[in-house]
């Protein structure tokens, strides 16, 4: 067995016992990437940073330093993520030799808690996208099955966790891009509550609707990365001032009395066969440990993805906008004046579907159109949370399955991209009301496919998600 | 021609003097070299995020209050999208829909006849960056990106040249009384766009053209001027005006066209979603309100008070800086009425004299108060007051080692002045018989001889007391 | 809601975008078909929703006035496509705000 099957929990015990060095797992895992390069997972990686790190914090650990909860723990950081004097590309032709002047909050907070960055994870360009098909460095491959897809748009950072290459990675997630890829992988990944972490150096897709999350291969792992990640920051003014739980504490408690709402909209016809009877298994199974499922209506959940693509565009569009051949990234080897240096440096080093959302953000956006489609779509995403908090005053958590089909074949819906659109249906209404979520493996399909629950909570009640998460995972650990 | 009525609003751009930017902590501080006052957020690096500074807000309300806005409790930030080299990320964050203040106004004089300007709103914003332009190209200098700036929007309620240069000098005065921004025209610390129209009575407004980044009041004057003449000329000659945006050329006096506003830019205004909507609450509103300095009406009925006549109140309260000046000196000497005399005769004389628009009084407080303190006293007379002032005004010094050194001390000795008067009078029998026949304007005379024997130094009062005695 | 070629060709100049006549068109189809698909916000009743929007206190919770250290010109310009003397350089520009 080597270190890199065991979780990020039990290899932190081991660091501790003095069983393993920090040394060890990176070169562990640098071999590992070496192996698995295939997989095409990362877009670049700091082995003698990281070897150099895992020295450093062995000899503290030696000596008996105190040291962060994360001390010597390999991980990886999305590639749309700034850690100082590294790449971060968004997978972006444009930023394709951009080196980050500072560092992004969540990766501070990981470094602060002594886990060694060894890379930055491929992805669909910024972030767009939900089968890391759209990456200017080439397509992500499933590590269950390299001929699929690993979802996206986080599907480097899903990639990396299943492909064991590090114990845990950082995704974002606009509208599924962390759990999507999770459930096609197997492995945790959590959306959590818009506010929750810190978005300040996390390069911007969809401002209202990013959250930086953690992708694990447990359950347990994933909840002690939220601890570190989770926080007010004051350099983000959209993060939220509140408390921040234990998000350990409420393992191993088991689901005795907890009500989990089931929604209709959830089990549509779109399900295919494998997810819908893993899904049912999950519920029953839930209801004989003393669960109470309790059946719940959110009636305009099917706008969601309509909200999601009018807001998302529009931000995106103007996010975007800062790419313009002036300060940083792509300049364009001939123009005739700066108009024309912006015309022909955004059109080359934007790939094909970031360009369609600006355009599509563009559009709702101007003159004319602003009020039919971006503040309708305001008013609507008010509906949706206002069905899921209400909701909510019926149960602790839903259930839903993450995607309605296990990871699609790598080319099938590249072509299409309102079937591609569609791999978010469930996913994106969270992002639309904001709550957490966290995908989950309940089962394999008939082809030996992942399939993933997604556990949506109440605003700011991950804890709760990861209650309900650990039991079922504690359970059918063994079955996997 | 005069059946025109001119139409003019206003929109002032005001930097404020916080320490830091409006959405980082980069220094707020003008003539720096490039880029050295910015950070991943004023030159919009990937990720990073605006966070609104407390004190910008602040001083927008401030100013809000001092000219009789009412605060909105809710207030929005938006981003205003458009592609330009000195603006980092590709939009300003700026308010529209929800701004800060709304409302208000203040009041104008022209040729002793008073108009009540009204207000729009006041809303705050970030400015641009500076472009410098040099042989290789255009360099970007991002220091002033994102500096704060409130932008006070007139209702079209002036109708002359006159009027809004009036109602600019007010708003400057009032701007710097409230203390939220230092003005400086010529550091481009405030602008001015001027939107103009012109029509005839019982005619719906006339198409207006914006005038765009005008720096002072000369430049408003002569503007509008020629912007309202031309507009004139053209619908006299059955064109019809163009709405568009049009540059002042100060060195040609005429204004051009920039760019035409149908293929004006649509800017996407939408919510900044980076920065979530403010709350403003009454008791905040309340606290800022007590902060709100002394402004000229109330300054005004406060020198009354103390015996100043209304104009003398008025004159020394129209700049802020002459008010505080004036409360400086009576720090020290708590002769109003004096001091005031002094002010507005020999200081205003010195300012006035100044061509720039930008007027300091260069003289310490308290070196002025001593001075007037030895003329008060009858140490130096009104020639020696001056000449020390000279020397106050141009390097500064002590008044007190400055009689000295000059030797200005005044001659009060009543015994010595006699001596010198008998002679003069035995000298000038001519003069003394004009005297003495009632024509009190050879009293100059003797004073002016008197002085001509002392170096200056001579008390003219007790001159004239001795005159008057010797000739009896 | 149809698009026209003459509204792509407007959404590019303000996306500052070019596209070939194909991707025009292809934009044509693909831009009509995202309406229709978005239309689906049309279904739900928002008579009764403001939009007024969670705040934060001006009061307590903005970011006091306090000068946090900048980065220095250099590493400002580092990933500059091209600069001179810490300031970034771009094509001659004439004023047009």
């Amino acid at each position: 067995m080597s270190y890199l099957d065991y979780s990020l929990t039990e290899v932190l015990a081991l660091l501790n016992q003095g069983k393993v060095t920090s040394e060890q797992l990176v070169n562990e895992c640098f071999e590992r990437i070496e192996e698995t390069k295939d997989l095409n997972a990362l877009n670049s990686t700091y082995y003698d940073e990281a070897i150099k790190r895992a020295r450093e914090i062995d000899s503290a650990r030696k000596q008996g330093d105190k040291l962060g909860i994360l001390a010597g723990v390999p991980i990886v950081l999305k590639d749309n993520i700034n850690y100082v004097g590294t790449k971060t590309t968004c997978a972006s032709k444009f930023l394709e030799n951009f080196v980050s002047p500072y560092t992004a909050t969540c990766a501070q907070k990981l470094h602060d808690a002594g886990a060694v960055v060894i890379g930055k994870a491929n992805m669909d360009e910024f972030a767009m996208g939900s089968s890391n098909e759209n990456s200017a460095f080439g397509a992500v491959k499933n590590p269950v099955d390299p001929t699929r897809v690993p979802g996206g748009s986080s599907g480097g950072s899903a990639c990396t966790v299943a492909a064991k290459q590090c114990f845990a990675s950082l995704g974002t997630d606009t509208g599924g891009s962390i759990r999507e890829p999770s459930s096609f992988c197997g492995v945790v990944g959590i959306k959590p509550t818009y506010g929750r972490v810190s978005r300040y150096g996390v390069v911007a897709f969809a401002s209202s609707l990013d959250q930086v999350g953690a992708i694990t291969r447990t359950v347990e792992d994933n909840a002690l990365m939220l601890n570190v990640l989770a926080g007010r920051d004051e350099m983000d003014m959209t993060s939220a001032d509140i408390e921040v739980p234990d998000y350990t504490a409420n393992l191993n408690k088991g689901v005795k009395g907890l009500k989990i709402g089931v929604a209709k909209q959830f089990y549509s016809d779109e399900l295919c066969d494998d997810v819908k009877n893993s899904l049912n298994k999950v519920l029953e199974w839930y209801k004989s440990e003393g669960a109470e499922l309790v059946e719940i209506d959110l009636p305009s959940l099917d706008t969601a993805l309509a909200v999601y693509y009018i807001l998302s565009s529009a931000e995106a569009a103007s996010n975007l906008a800062r790419f313009d051949g002036v300060k940083y990234g792509r300049r364009a080897e001939e123009y005739s004046d700066v108009v024309d240096l912006y015309f022909k440096s955004r059109t080359q080093g934007f790939g094909k579907e970031v360009k369609r959302r600006i355009m599509l953000g563009n559009y709702v956006l101007s003159s004319g159109y602003y009020d039919a489609f971006y503040r309708k779509a305001k008013r609507v995403q008010k509906v949706i949370r206002n069905e899921f908090v209400s909701a909510f005053e019926k149960c602790d958590v839903l259930i839903s399955p993450t995607t309605a089909t296990p990871a699609f074949k790598l080319g099938e819906k590249s072509n299409d991209h309102v079937a591609m659109y569609l791999s978010d249906i469930f996913t994106v209404p969270v992002n639309i009301a904001g709550v957490p979520s966290l995908s989950v493996p309940c089962g394999t399909s008939s082809e030996g496919l992942p399939i993933g629950m997604q556990i949506i909570g109440k605003h700011f009640d991950e804890a709760t998600l990861y209650q309900v998460a650990n039991a079922y995972e504690l359970a059918h650990k063994e079955g996997q | 021609m005069s059946e025109y009525n001119t139409v003019i609003g206003l929109e002032v751009h005001s930097e404020l003097n916080t320490k830091t930017k409006c959405f980082c902590g980069c220094k707020n501080e003008f003539g720096s070299n490039p880029n050295t006052h910015t950070c991943p957020v004023c030159t919009a690096m990937p990720g990073a995020l605006p966070v609104l500074n407390r004190d910008a807000v602040e001083r927008a309300i401030l100013m809000g209050l001092a000219v009789g806005c009412r605060i909105n409790n809710y207030s929005v930030f938006e981003r205003k999208n458009y592609f330009y080299p000195d603006l980092s990320k590709a939009y300003q964050i700026s308010q529209l829909e929800y701004p800060l203040c709304v409302g208000g106004g203040i009041e104008i004089e022209v040729d002793g006849k008073k108009k009540f300007i009204r207000l729009n709103r006041i809303h705050l914003e970030e400015d641009a960056g500076k472009l410098i332009h040099s042989n290789a190209g255009t360099l970007v200098d991002y220091n002033r990106g994102g500096v704060p700036l409130i932008e006070i929007v007139s209702e079209p309620d002036m109708s002359s040249a006159e009027e809004a240069v009036a109602y600019l000098q007010k708003l400057r005065s009032t701007l710097l009384y409230v203390g939220v921004s230092d003005c400086k025209m010529q550091e481009g610390s405030i602008r001015f766009d001027v939107n103009i129209s012109v029509n005839k009575d019982g005619e719906p407004l006339g198409t207006r053209t914006e005038l765009k980044n005008l720096n002072s009041f000369r430049a408003v004057l002569k503007a509008i001027k020629y912007e309202a003449n031309r507009q004139i000329e053209e619908l006299e000659a059955g064109r019809a005006i163009v709405q568009e945006t049009r540059r002042w050329d100060d060195e040609k006096g005429r204004t051009y066209s920039m760019r035409s506003k149908e293929d004006s830019q649509d800017y996407r205004y939408f919510p900044d979603p980076d920065l979530i909507p403010l709350d403003v609450k009454p008791e905040y509103i309340d606290t800022i309100r007590a902060r709100l300095p002394k402004l000229a009406p109330q300054r005004i009925e406060e020198y009354k008070s103390w015996g100043l006549t209304e104009q003398d109140a008025k004159l020394l309260t129209d700049e802020r800086e002459y008010a505080d000046f004036f409360e400086a000196v009576l720090k020290e000497f708590n002769e109003p009425k004096f001091v005031c005399n002094w002010i507005t005769a020999e200081v205003f004389k010195k300012l006035n004299a100044i061509e720039d628009e930008e007027k300091k009084i260069p003289v310490n407080p308290s070196e002025l108060a001593s001075m007037l303190k030895l003329y008060k006293d009858g140490e130096i007379n009104q020639a020696g007051a001056r000449k020390i002032f000279d020397i106050l005004w141009e390097k500064g010094g002590n008044p007190v080692q400055l009689v000295e050194e000059l030797g200005l001390k005044q001659m009060n000795d009543t015994g010595a002045l006699k001596e010198i008067l008998q002679k003069i009078v035995a000298d000038n029998p001519k003069a003394v018989k004009e005297l003495q026949e009632g024509n009190e304007k050879t009293m100059a005379f003797f004073v002016g001889q008197a002085m001509r024997a002392t170096q200056g130094k001579a008390n003219p009062k007790m001159v004239a007391d001795i005159v008057k005695e010797l000739i009896k | 809601m149809s698009i026209t070629i003459d509204d792509v060709k407007k959404l590019a100049k303000l996306s500052r975008l070019e596209f070939s006549e194909e991707e025009t068109a292809e934009f044509v189809k693909e831009l009509t078909a995202t309406l229709e698909q978005v239309d689906a916000i049309n279904k739900v009743d928002v008579s009764n929703v403001d939009l007024l929007e969670s705040t934060v206190d001006a009061d307590t919770q903005l970011r006091k006035d306090e000068i946090k250290p900048s980065l220095t010109a250099e590493e400002i310009v580092a990933n500059a496509p091209d600069s001179q003397d810490g300031a970034f350089l771009v094509p001659i520009t004439v004023a047009e705000e």
